[in-house]
């Protein structure tokens, strides 16, 4: 490598290699989210509803590791958090699926603004 | 870092995006999947290899086969047109997710996080496991969690056997019918 290019060889790894601040993550986080919000409120397969459930859900856990590895005093307590949401939400996601498996025995559809057992 | 935070950003939110507006309801899942493989790589940028692990093996493969199973067992040929896969919502519900992310990246970077530096996270799996337990200088109330978690999982997999369970002579097996 040639010496006059041996600074900005040099500039150019300080940018690749600098650390990414907790604003990053959180705001990838939030977009993620919405974006989930979004398809829930949208879609009207129950299934994909559940999907956008679950993206939601994702977010909220890249939040908590993000705050657990950043935040001096946490202690890493949001990893554990973490590790507890993600068991809620696999009992979510079963339960829901079960329910989305009986009705669609009963009703024959999973759009859900075709099911209307539960509004008088 | 940039690199790698970038393509992981992008992945996770066109995968998210996919998850959206792709009109097939099989490759929602798989994008889905797929952005769940780059919140794996979030967390292991995030010191949290572990996690990372149980991401993998819970969301990546657990929670999506059992979506598919979902898929296969209550979807019918339908027309796959953006006016049958939506309802009428679609720009309100735009306006209601753009203001909800405005806000959440609103709350979330007002805050002053100069100083926090990454690399205060349980690396190891033995701190996870002691934080998981409350044992160690962990939060004691982990270990009452902990075990609400493990009653809450049986009783979950207890009200998914219930609820989808076919009822002697109550309804038809589409699959099996035809």
């Amino acid at each position: 490598m040639p010496p006059q290019l041996q600074p900005y060889v040099q500039q150019g790894l300080d940018v690749v290699n600098q650390t990414i601040p907790l604003e990053g993550y959180l705001i990838v986080a939030a977009i993620m989210f919405a974006i989930g919000a979004w398809g829930a409120l949208i879609r009207r397969n129950a299934v994909v509803v559940f999907m956008c459930i679950e993206l939601m859900i994702n977010a909220v856990n890249l939040t908590l590791v993000g705050f657990s590895d950043y935040l001096p005093g946490a202690d890493g307590a949001g990893a554990g958090y973490a590790v507890l949401v993600i068991a809620v939400a696999a009992a979510e996601v079963a339960v829901g699926l079960a329910i989305v498996l009986a009705v669609y025995r009963s009703r024959k559809t999973v759009n859900v603004d075709e099911i209307n057992l539960m509004k008088w | 870092m940039i690199i790698a935070f970038a393509f992981l950003a992008g992945m996770t939110l066109v995968s998210a995006l996919g998850v959206v507006l792709s009109r097939s309801v099989v490759h929602s899942a798989l994008f889905m999947s797929g952005s769940f493989l780059g919140v794996a790589g979030f967390f292991v940028m995030l010191n949290a290899p572990a996690l990372a692990t149980l991401q993998v093996l819970i969301y990546v493969g657990a929670v999506t086969v059992v979506i598919l199973f979902g898929i296969m067992f209550t979807q019918r040929p339908q027309v796959r047109r953006y006016r049958t896969i939506i309802n009428r919502q679609i720009w309100p519900g735009l306006f209601v997710a753009l203001g909800v992310g405005a806000f959440l990246a609103y709350v979330l970077t007002v805050q002053d996080w100069t100083g926090t530096e990454p690399g205060n996270g349980l690396r190891s799996v033995a701190d996870l496991g002691n934080t998981l337990l409350g044992v160690g200088g962990a939060p004691p109330i982990f270990g009452l969690l902990f075990e609400v978690a493990s009653v809450l999982l049986l009783v979950a997999m207890i009200a998914a056997i219930v609820v989808s369970r076919r009822r002697t002579g109550e309804g038809v097996d589409r699959g099996v019918e035809e």
